[in-house]
């Protein structure tokens, strides 16, 4: 009887509470939609809302209609945004707002405040969506259309393997825009089983910079496991090629290596010898030293 | 290994206009299906994104006219797996054109439906190629609950999975709450037994649709184009077609570890390691190989194949091994007439298969688009074990 009661007790408790954040969301909601309140009173009646408790139409629709008019503070704007984000994930009660949530995103895409446009793109392509996925393809191929710079395009679009970003991606390894543009491309690249001979070079031109060395050879250990450590082994011979780069190669080798046949590998443990004595930075040398170790050397 | 990269020779827009000329056309018409095989080479080297606009806009052509028995298999293959939503709108609309509607559709709409209830969105059905801004378009969940009320009292069968899917907590808007009452009743009316049905879990499509081929003895294709070609398994062996598939009955499906679809390849490998233990309990474990070979040899390669198929179960040895093609791919891909397009190495768009081959590796069933039955194909399997003993 006692046990009852209790439960009875517990579970008029947990319907209070889910009442008093209700009313709580309501209430936020009810500020962060007003606009006589400050634009900092609005975002923080917009984190404060526990948006995943709010259960009516009214209340999305008019934080949709924060995010989506161009005449709101941007500050409020992408409070709304976050909120909405944050509520999306309790996919049971999102579920019947995920229509309009969408909508309104693509809405927003070409918003003119840049931070807003990005966030948008991320969430859609984040959901694999084929209209944001249009638009930052559209923008890659004619810079004039892009919404993002061709970075963020590329980071966005690595969302989704089955974007047609490769060929894409390949046309600006070849004409980088910048640098970024270039090292984005080749990380979307990574995932692409035909670009495995272009990583194979990259990763053995010395003249090449040190972190696209080091995205080359993340990539072939994805794509071609075997080649990377061969060239590993041929970098870690080579008494001209740059300490951290032979320190990616080691990584490469103690990690997927074979244990018997490095082990047994004189030219290579004396190389990695060769490394732990010299003027390469510690951490480095640590590395080689844990490498030797390895093979009781 | 790959096949070579081409420029797609027809933008979208031609495209769309294209599949228009031929809807427009009463003797051209009956050709829009085969624009629907994924190895259609219009779909070469295209985006997942795009091949979903294209394959929608086939779709909402044949609607206008009506589909046929020839049409309706695809139909049903989007309602069984797909999860795009601008796909199963296309689907669930153009089902309503389909002159003779049956109970044996129902099932295939009520687990669309539930399926994609929790990822409804709004889509514009009207324009090639046009994505919704808005939320007074239409959405997959709207269509669906459309053709099950234009099913009516065919669809009695999975009235009371809809009355639970009513009842559920969320997932639905008080609109579509209303547009579920409006179904409710619309299969109700004329119902004269007024009993509800059994649930969806077990349909299997109505006749005149083929989703199973079986070919007698002396009517199988010859396997001789691919026995040389090498495989390469999940312990990084090498094997020819020739010797792992003759000998004995096999069972192949195809799939790749890299497919977000969870309804196709990953249900398809878990599927085979169900059908691996169904073999072993009937005590042909030894006797009839399985493999899942993989539509994309270049990326998937051997400790991928591994962990993919460990993660679903499927038990790896002599007998059984999850392959890819070392070396001609595209000689697999012709001889199996695989159900599948790509973009470079990378698949743009995939069927769901399954074979079972004889003791000379010759393709005997073929299982298509539609979920198979283990059971059915381990008997297939069987049978084929006892002709030769025959």
């Amino acid at each position: 009887m006692a046990t009852k009661r209790k439960a009875a007790k517990r579970s008029k408790s947990a319907k209070k509470r889910g009442a008093s954040s209700q009313v709580l969301a309501r209430r936020a909601v009810s500020i962060a939609t007003n606009e006589q309140k400050s634009a900092k009173q609005r975002v923080a009646a917009l984190a404060e809302a526990p948006l995943a408790a709010f259960g009516n139409d009214k209340d999305l629709a008019a934080v949709l209609s924060v995010l989506r008019n161009k005449d709101e503070p941007i500050a409020v704007r992408l409070g709304a945004l976050e909120s909405l984000q944050a509520a999306s994930f309790s996919a049971d009660v999102f579920a019947p707002y995920r229509g309009d949530y969408l909508a309104t995103l693509r809405k927003v895409v070409d918003d003119p405040d840049p931070e807003l446009r990005q966030r948008a793109l991320g969430v859609l392509m984040r959901d694999k969506d084929g209209f944001a996925q249009q638009k930052l393809l559209d923008g890659l191929k004619n810079p004039d259309k892009a919404l993002v710079p061709p970075e963020k395009a590329l980071q966005l679009l690595s969302y989704d393997v089955h974007a047609e970003a490769y060929s894409v991606a390949r046309d600006i390894v070849k004409t980088p825009p910048n640098d970024e543009a270039r090292r984005e491309a080749l990380r979307l690249l990574a995932a692409d089983a035909s670009s495995a001979p272009m990583f194979e070079k990259l990763l053995r031109d010395k003249k090449e910079l040190r972190e696209i060395r080091q995205i080359s050879a993340s990539a072939l250990n994805a794509l071609n496991p075997e080649k990377l450590q061969k060239h590993a082994r041929e970098i870690l011979l080579d008494r001209s090629d740059y300490d951290d780069i032979k320190a990616t190669s080691l990584t490469a080798l103690a990690q997927f290596g074979d244990d018997e046949s490095l082990g047994k590998d004189k030219a290579l443990l004396e190389s990695v010898d060769r490394l732990s004595a010299g003027k390469a930075p510690s951490k480095y040398k640590q590395s080689a030293r844990r490498f030797l170790k390895k093979y009781d050397r | 290994m790959q096949k070579a990269v081409r420029a797609s020779p027809m933008s979208e827009t031609q495209f769309a206009a294209l599949v228009d000329a031929i809807a427009a056309d009463p003797h051209q018409r009956e050709e829009l299906p085969a624009l629907l095989r994924e190895d259609h080479s219009l779909y070469d080297e295209r985006g997942a994104a795009a091949i979903v606009r294209m394959r929608g806009w086939v779709l909402l052509a044949i609607a206008r006219f009506g589909v046929s028995d020839a049409a309706l298999i695809f139909l049903l293959e989007e309602l069984d797996t797909g999860t795009d939503a601008y796909l199963l709108a296309a689907a669930a609309r153009a089902l309503r054109s389909y002159p003779r509607p049956t109970g044996a559709l129902a099932p295939f709409v009520m687990r669309a439906l539930a399926r994609i209830s929790y990822r409804d969105e709004p889509v514009l059905l009207e324009t090639y190629g046009e994505y919704a801004v808005s939320s007074a378009s239409t959405s997959p969940v709207r269509e669906l609950l459309t053709t099950l009320a234009w099913l009516g009292p065919n669809a009695r069968g999975i009235l009371r999975e809809l009355e639970r899917f009513r009842g559920q907590s969320g997932g639905l808007s008080r609109k579509l709450r209303i547009d579920v009452d409006r179904t409710v009743h619309a299969i109700r009316s004329g119902d004269e037994t007024g009993k509800p049905g059994t649930d969806s879990c077990c349909a299997t499509p109505p006749d005149g649709v083929r989703s199973v081929s079986s070919w007698p003895l002396n009517c199988r294709g010859d396997a001789e184009p691919v026995e040389s070609i090498t495989l390469q398994d999940d312990k990084g062996e090498l094997i020819t077609f020739n010797e792992f598939f003759k000998g004995q009955p096999s069972i192949v499906v195809f799939f790749y570890t890299r497919c977000d679809n969870p309804m196709k390849c990953s249900l398809t490998v878990t599927k085979l390691a169900r059908v691996q233990k169904m073999l072993e309990a009937q005590g042909f474990g030894d006797r009839i190989h399985t493999s899942a070979i993989t539509y994309d040899p270049a990326f998937d390669l051997p400790a991928r194949l591994r962990i993919y198929g460990e993660d679903r179960g499927v038990r790896m040895n002599a007998h059984h091994r999850m392959l890819r093609a070392v070396d001609d791919n595209d000689a697999l891909r012709r001889h199996f007439e695989l159900g599948v397009n790509f973009i470079g190495s990378l698949v743009n768009r995939h069927r769901i298969e399954a074979y079972v081959l004889d003791i000379g590796g010759r393709v005997a069933t073929c299982f298509e688009r539609i979920h198979w039955d283990e059971q059915q194909v381990v008997t297939r399997a069987i049978e084929l074990l006892n002709e030769t003993q025959s």
